[in-house]
């Protein structure tokens, strides 16, 4: 039998875990979208030492498992630095780091899809690397690789889970409890997939709708 | 003659073994429109993309108003060549074949971007220059289209409108009606034309011979690599003095004269 009433009194904790996951989301989605950038220009770089080294980040993080990245922020930053991020902190950052790796090689790959001459006649405009990158170059990589962008979030906010790892009170974390104390895992983790839907799909509709907006423009 | 806008002395450009410029040299006047012509490889878009600094050069110099624009890597520097560039970039446009319009902004937006970004010019000063530029170019009613709209002709004016923008004092122009069709070769031109009439410093690089003809002052003939005739378009055209120039330009006469029959 399927009963879900023993598991409405628990409205305001699953709420309080959907907030701390879309903070995670928020947090490490940020943190992606900027190191990732950072990362895409590194690597196209002609200089080694940008080059090299981003390299070898990009392929650590791609191999290697999220919750194992999790864990190591959570327990190995305070054995080898004594520096302690707490749950959420490493969960944040280390999920940051991660999507970074793979958002730094879509961004590669939509920077290398536009056209060189786009980069020459920005250059004889007299617009410096900045402004090129900003004002001619992304608004065209970004649009072409939408939705692998979009598919990498999503998969974020659903990595966001494994913060539950490490004791972040987070959604899944939250189903977990629920159902330990309910005896109704099935009742418990259903609503957590019902909650994880209701905040990815928005996200998915997100991504086609600026998707079709930015190739109507382009028409 | 008037005084010398462009000087490029003994500009030796290379990729890799290949040697593309080999000892170039020429000068253009303020106000002079210079045409080049030669068979594809000569060397020509080459020289014009060295001019616009988009080629590192390997050898030999390029003034641009008295001031050097651009030293070859293996020249020993003198204490009088100094070092900045950047601030000059902008005394030349450049407009390509292929346009290379900017295809997620509008027309007006293409036209802006640099004046407002570079020059630091404020949004309503930019969008009156580019209204003025569009209308000099006949495309005042396409303010806000994209170029992807826009038939080709028309992006090249665009792209014209929009090299103007920066106020060059020369313009470079490559091949830009080799893309376009026939049709629409003839409404770049007469913007050309009309540029050329304005005292417009101007080096084109074209295949369309009644234009060198009748717009340029001088026309040079490049072949691999070098000028290998200088002279004016009544003397290059009816009398060419080399015959590597007689014989690229029979070739040339003979296709043209191929189209017509096939049209």
């Amino acid at each position: 039998m399927f009963k879900l009433d023993s598991i409405l009194g628990y409205a305001p904790d699953y709420l309080a875990g959907v907030l701390l996951t879309i903070e995670l989301g928020l947090v490490s989605t940020g943190l992606g979208v900027v190191l990732g950038l950072v990362l895409a220009l590194a690597r196209r770089s002609r200089f080694r030492v940008l080059s090299w080294p981003t390299y070898a980040y990009i392929e650590f993080f791609r191999t290697t498992p999220p919750l194992v990245q999790i864990v190591w922020l959570y327990y190995g930053l305070p054995l080898l630095f004594g520096f302690d991020l707490g749950a959420f902190g490493a969960a944040a950052v280390a999920l940051g780091l991660n999507i970074a790796a793979f958002l730094g090689e879509i961004f590669r790959a939509g920077i290398a899809g536009v056209d060189r001459t786009q980069w020459q006649a920005a250059r004889v405009l007299g617009l410096g690397y900045v402004d090129t990158l900003r004002f001619v170059i992304l608004p065209q990589a970004i649009r072409n690789v939408l939705p692998p962008i979009g598919t990498t979030i999503i998969y974020l906010i659903k990595d966001t889970a494994l913060a539950s790892a490490i004791g972040a009170p987070e959604l899944l974390r939250v189903g977990q409890l629920v159902s330990n104390e309910t005896f109704r895992p099935a009742e418990a983790l259903t609503i957590v997939a019902i909650a994880y839907f209701l905040l990815t799909y928005p996200v998915a509709l997100g991504f086609t709708a600026l998707e079709r907006r930015l190739s109507v423009a382009r028409a | 003659m008037a005084e010398p806008l462009i000087v490029v002395s003994d500009l030796v450009k290379r990729y890799g073994p290949d040697t593309v410029l080999d000892r170039v040299s020429v000068t253009v006047a303020t106000g002079q429109v210079m045409v080049v012509i030669g068979p594809s490889g000569s060397g020509k878009s080459t020289l014009l993309r060295c001019l616009a600094r988009l080629e590192p050069i390997q050898g030999g110099r390029i003034y641009i108003g008295g001031a050097l624009a651009a030293i070859g890597s293996e020249e020993p520097r003198g204490e009088s060549d100094g070092t900045g560039t950047a601030d000059l970039r902008h005394d030349v446009g450049m407009v390509f074949q292929s346009y290379n319009l900017f295809p997620h902004l509008s027309v007006l937006d293409n036209i802006t971007l640099a004046p407002r970004r570079v020059l630091g010019m404020p949004w309503e000063e930019a969008n009156a220059l580019a209204l003025d530029l569009l209308k000099r170019v006949g495309l005042e009613d396409k303010r806000d289209v994209y170029p992807a709209r826009l038939s080709g002709g028309q992006q090249q004016r665009a792209a014209i409108a929009r090299a103007l923008a920066m106020r060059p004092r020369i313009m470079l122009f490559d091949e830009v009606t080799s893309a376009l069709d026939p049709e629409l070769v003839g409404e770049v031109l007469k913007t050309m034309r009309a540029l050329a009439e304005q005292g417009m410093t101007m080096l084109v690089v074209t295949h369309e011979m009644g234009f060198a003809r009748d717009v340029a002052d001088e026309v040079i003939f490049m072949d691999r690599g070098a000028i290998v005739e200088h002279s004016s378009p009544d003397r290059i055209f009816d009398k060419p003095a080399e015959p590597r120039t007689r014989a690229f330009l029979e070739r040339l006469l003979e296709r043209e004269g191929g189209k017509r029959r096939s049209s």
